[in-house]
């Protein structure tokens, strides 16, 4: 008797397609007036050793069809989810709602780059005016009126004592005013010639550096530069190489070159088949400027360099035109 | 400068190629740009004599030539050039022999008649571009010599890119000098001595021998200038990139080229009366060798005869007295200027002469002389005439003082960082030229030569070894390693943050000049302080900035014509309102157009609106802090009733709005908005301090109030924020609608406010009594009406 209702119990279980279905199946056989509810009550009717065998005949009947409504509901709620992740199915391929993508002007992201590496080795990075008067930009950096680098730098005039600045290399003067040494600084900016065609662009940007301590040497500042120009091209045995050179403000001076980056040294149009660039200006600092700023050159000794940010960043990304530098296409800038 | 290393190699040869002598220069400061052969590699050309020259007999344009080349047999050889002739000495290309432009020499037909062989062109040879007649050799020629040697090809030009602390090396006796010292070789100084016969004398006063110490002249009388100058002579100049003139220019020309000594001539019949050295006077003017005349300055050093200036001293000699074809008699200048007096001269009249290039930089003052001796000794070779004595107007007391350097071993090493062997050192100053006048083990007096302006003090001494030991053999180093941790603050927004901020909405950086035309100056504000340059490159780019709006509109402008229409820029960068450091500040400027976002898929296409524009300026001013202001204000660039000021406890920190039609019409331009702030005023922010926060729950109230359209949303939210309500946290606005159900000039206006108590949750009571207060404060103050 009960063993034919868990059969038929089974059977109408299985049959449930939806929960609905089921609880009405749960009603059937477990509900007030279901099935073995109706046995439970007529227990009474038994003989007293009929009774308890009985009646937990009926206990378990009651769990194991329990059982079955429980799982069947798992199933058909599975079912139900694995219905509504097909109904829910998008394409993903479909692009991301988005704006526009924005990004940083190749010459920001070179600043940047340059920047972090000098700052990892302890240097701050300090500003400067880009209207500069004379005693800044020319005569503290030991370069007197009449002198010929004047005329290497082709200047611009406001008057005869403000000019933009030429170079980067007058905030050496206002960092070396203001602080004393031992001084650690790189400083970014813009600097302007009076010269435009192919390779000039009347303004552009250049890095500055300048170390001033008790023991700074030649050897060091070569170590410096080379660690520098490794990291900036991630390149650990790119070979650099250093030139004899002339600027006002440092004795010894030197320019740095480096493996052409474009033809790897084979010689190429970008290293005018040389095999090398000249990529930085540096040297050891010259008595006179320490002496412009009151530092005694004696006691202190200074470390300079200076660099092309455009040029670097050419290199860095291949770019091909100065100018297009500052002719701002989307197209262009899209791209870094 | 441009020399050939054959002339080198006459004063100095060193054993190796030219190429790598070129890269010892490159290694030791002299830059050398580049090394070109004189003539591109080819053999097989020799010198040949045209015996005869006739008619090619089936053809008029072609000549047909026996050539003796110095062998048994002459060659038939045909030739189409206008020139040849018989007698020409040429340069015969025979059979089997390959040119420059990879043409083999054959045995040819030409018109049925035999030729073996060709007659060259400079053009065939690579020479020059003349292609349009053969090349006629001297008649001296040696029959059947190579035609390479016969015309001294086998020789390089190398092009040297000299910096200005070395005018020393302006010659070929100065660069032989440093090849010696790079080598460890000597050299042999020839002094020169040329006849005197003539006995004609020339007055000569110096007015000024601060700026002329020393300026000697010599009569040469009798002269034939309408010899020719030497083949060997006019082949160096050529190939030192200077032009042939006359026997006696180009002589002095050589001279200048070899010793590095700026000489003149002058003819003598066209002096007036005796030279002075002096000053210019006012409203003197002078008519220059190149044909240019002009008006002198008073701080001009000139050589003058006793009409007017005949010469700028140091720079260029006048039109009126120079030498001619039909000279007979010069007068040879040799001085010595000094550098202070002859700088910047040449520049302010507009020249750079081969002479202005040495003095301007420093001529040896010890070679005056020399100079003089050896100009009049290839006068007299080539020229011939009598040379008379040299007069010689010297003010030792003017004359640039040999200071005595002292050096240390210590001081060596404590600038470059390592030790140099002292033997080595001594012998490097020897080579150099240098005078050792006292040292010991430890340390050297130096006097520098004549020759090295640039050598003064002791760093410039270690420069010298530094350069010569190789600064590819000076040791890498590192800097010690600095312990000191540097101050940083938290309240310093970093520029790179606030770069990035914009980025991340979407913003393009642009990098534009910060000079403008006077134009778009006006346009964005003519009030702005005009700061003008005086040499600009151009009128587009003469006034400084005071906004970065122009380079923005430009570049919206330049990107709207290639065809991209949404644009979402900024730039960052120093604006201009003075001269003076305070006046050049650091501003933070966008510019947006187009649509809000790319079109795309369910996203509905809409304009971008002031709304857009001024989140991404919040979010910009969030990075300070949110104590910020914005008011409607005019401003003469932008769209009235769609801009605003934007200020900070009344200080002003920027504007934001739309373009002005007007200049949007001017531009054309689309709608487009515009914000800049002053960066300096976002790069402090306030370090947060923590506050305790309630643990009770908060509570909502909507409030929806009907409001005349002039009342701003601000004056509202003030308004709210004024009665000080204790547990009022927020005040939101959230809707403003106007439309059906309302009034025509009133909006409703939405707002949501959150109460919140420290102490326990808050009852409906206390509640609907603070919302009242509210609702009767902006009745009362703004006549609003609950919806």
């Amino acid at each position: 008797m009960i063993s034919k209702i868990i059969t038929k119990a089974q059977k109408a279980v299985a049959k449930a397609n939806d929960l609905k279905d089921l609880d009405d199946a749960r009603v059937l056989y477990l509900g007030k007036k279901g099935e073995l509810t109706a046995l439970l009550k007529g227990l009474g009717k038994l003989s007293k050793a009929e009774r308890p065998v009985m009646g937990e005949a009926i206990n378990e009947a009651k769990v194991e069809i329990q059982k079955l409504i429980e799982s069947r509901k798992e199933e058909l709620e599975e079912i139900a989810l694995e219905k509504r992740i097909l109904e829910e199915k998008i394409d993903v391929t479909l692009p991301g709602r988005n704006v526009e993508k924005g990004g940083l002007h190749p010459i920001t992201q070179t600043l940047i780059n340059i920047e972090n590496i000098f700052t990892k080795g302890g240097f701050e990075v300090e500003f400067g005016p880009e209207i500069e008067d004379d005693f800044h930009n020319f005569s503290a950096l030991n370069i007197p009126e009449h002198h010929p680098a004047r005329a290497m730098h082709d200047t611009f005039y406001f008057s005869d004592n403000a000019v933009l600045r030429t170079h980067t290399s007058p905030v050496q003067i206002r960092t070396l005013k203001r602080q004393k040494p031992p001084v650690r600084i790189i400083a970014p900016g813009r600097v302007y010639r009076c010269d435009s065609d192919v390779t000039h662009t009347p303004m552009f940007h250049q890095v500055e550096g300048l170390i001033v301590d008790k023991e700074a040497t030649f050897a060091q500042l070569k170590g410096l530069l080379i660690d520098f120009l490794r990291a900036y091209f991630e390149k650990d045995d790119l070979q650099v190489r250093f030139r004899p050179s002339y600027f006002p403000f440092t004795e010894p001076s030197a320019e740095a070159d480096i493996e052409c980056v474009i033809c790897g040294g084979e010689g190429c149009r970008v290293c005018k088949k040389t095999g090398w660039l000249e990529v930085l200006g540096c040297g050891v600092v010259h008595p006179n400027v320490l002496k412009a700023v009151e530092v005694d050159p004696e006691e202190f000794s200074g470390l300079a360099f200076g660099m092309g940010v455009e040029r670097l960043a050419m290199l860095r990304y291949g770019v091909n035109d100065l100018r297009l530098f500052f002719e701002n296409d989307i197209r262009f800038l899209n791209q870094f | 400068m441009n020399i050939s290393t054959r002339w080198l190699r006459e004063w100095v040869d060193p054993k190796v190629s030219d190429i790598e002598l070129s890269e010892k220069l490159t290694m030791a400061g002299l830059e050398v740009e580049r090394v070109a052969p004189v003539a591109p590699p080819f053999e097989g050309l020799v010198v040949g004599h045209v015996v005869s020259c006739v008619k090619h007999p089936n053809a008029d344009k072609l000549s047909l030539c026996e050539v003796d080349i110095g062998v048994d047999s002459n060659l038939q050889i045909i030739c189409g050039a206008p020139n040849v002739r018989k007698g020409l000495k040429v340069v015969v290309a025979t059979v089997g022999s390959v040119l420059p432009n990879n043409l083999k020499i054959n045995k040819a037909k030409l018109r049925g008649v035999e030729s073996r062989g060709m007659i060259c062109s400079e053009a065939e040879m690579g020479l020059s571009d003349c292609h349009d007649s053969i090349m006629e050799l001297d008649s001296s020629a040696i029959l059947g010599e190579n035609a390479r040697t016969c015309l001294d090809l086998d020789d390089h030009i190398i092009e040297l890119d000299l910096t200005p602390n070395r005018g020393d090396c302006f010659s070929v006796l100065g660069i032989a000098r440093e090849v010696c010292a790079n080598y460890d070789l000597s050299l042999f100084l020839k002094n020169y001595e040329a006849k005197q016969q003539g006995s004609k004398s020339f007055k000569v006063k110096v007015s000024n021998p601060n700026a002329c110490p020393k300026y000697l002249t010599r009569v040469i009388e009798g002269i034939d200038n309408n010899a020719v100058t030497p083949k060997w002579m006019a082949q160096r100049l050529q190939r030192a990139s200077q032009q042939l003139h006359s026997p006696v220019v180009d002589i002095t020309n050589y001279v200048l080229l070899e010793l590095g000594q700026p000489m003149h001539a002058f003819d003598l019949n066209k002096i007036n009366g005796n030279i002075d050295v002096r000053m210019a006077k006012s409203g003197e003017k002078l008519e220059l060798l190149n044909e240019q005349t002009v008006l002198l300055n008073k701080n001009t050093l000139v050589i003058a005869d006793q009409k007017s200036a005949i010469a700028i001293a140091g720079v260029m000699g006048g039109m009126k007295t120079g030498t001619q074809p039909d000279s007979t008699e010069v007068l040879l200048e040799s001085a010595f200027f000094d550098l202070i007096a002859v700088s910047g001269v040449a520049r302010s009249y507009g020249l750079h002469t081969e002479s202005s290039i040495r003095f301007e930089r420093g001529v040896d003052f010890n070679m005056t002389h020399q100079a003089m001796e050896r100009a009049t000794e290839l006068v007299l070779d080539i020229c011939g005439g009598k040379a008379s004595a040299i007069n010689e107007c010297v003010d030792s007391s003017t004359l640039p003082k040999l200071q005595t350097i002292l050096i240390t071993r210590e001081k060596i090493s404590s600038v470059l960082g390592f030790d140099l062997d002292p033997s080595w050192i001594e012998s490097k100053f020897k080579f150099l030229g240098f005078n050792i006048t006292k040292k010991n083990n430890k340390s050297w007096a130096i006097i520098p030569p004549s020759f090295r302006f640039d050598i003064r003090i002791p760093a410039d001494l270690i420069e010298e070894l530094a350069r010569l030991y190789g600064y590819d053999k000076v040791p890498v180093q590192r800097l010690s390693v600095d312990a000191n941790i540097s101050q940083t603050s938290q309240s310093k927004v970093s520029s790179y943050v606030i770069l990035q901020a914009l980025v991340n909405r979407g913003y393009q950086e642009v990098i534009t000049y910060s000079f403008i035309s006077n134009e778009y100056h006006d346009l964005i504000d003519s009030s702005a302080k005009k700061i003008t340059l005086k040499n600009p490159i151009s009128d587009d780019m003469s006034i400084m900035r005071s906004s970065l709006w122009p380079g923005l509109l430009q570049t919206v402008e330049m990107n709207q014509r290639r065809g991209h229409h949404n644009a979402r820029f900024f730039e960052t960068g120093l604006c201009f309102s003075g001269i003076s450091v305070d006046d050049q500040r650091q501003k933070i400027a966008g510019i947006v157009c187009g649509e809000r976002f790319e079109s795309q898929w369910g996203s509905p296409e809409r304009e971008v609106d002031f709304f857009d524009v001024k989140s991404d300026v919040e979010s910009l001013l969030s990075l300070r802090g949110n104590d910020y202001l914005f008011e409607a204000e005019e401003h003469p660039a932008l769209q009235a009733g769609q801009a605003a000021k934007i200020s900070n406890n009344g200080q002003l920190v920027g504007w934001i709005g739309a373009l002005s039609p007007h200049l949007q019409k001017k531009l054309s331009l689309p709608k487009v908005f515009l914000f800049e702030l002053n960066q300096s005023d976002i790069e402090q922010r306030k370090v947060s301090s923590y506050k305790s926060f309630s643990s009770f729950q908060a509570s909502q109230r909507d409030i929806a109030l009907v409001v005349t359209k002039n009342v701003n949303a601000d004056q509202l939210i003030h308004a709210i924020q004024s009665l000080n309500q204790e547990h009022l946290i927020e005040v939101n606005l959230f809707d403003v609608y106007e439309g059906e159900h309302i009034e025509k000039d009133k909006k409703s206006v939405a707002l949501n406010l959150t109460y919140q108590s420290i102490e326990a949750t808050l009852t409906d009571d206390q509640l609907n009594e603070q919302v009242k207060d509210i609702i009767t404060h902006l009745e009362s103050k703004f006549s609003a009406k609950l919806r």
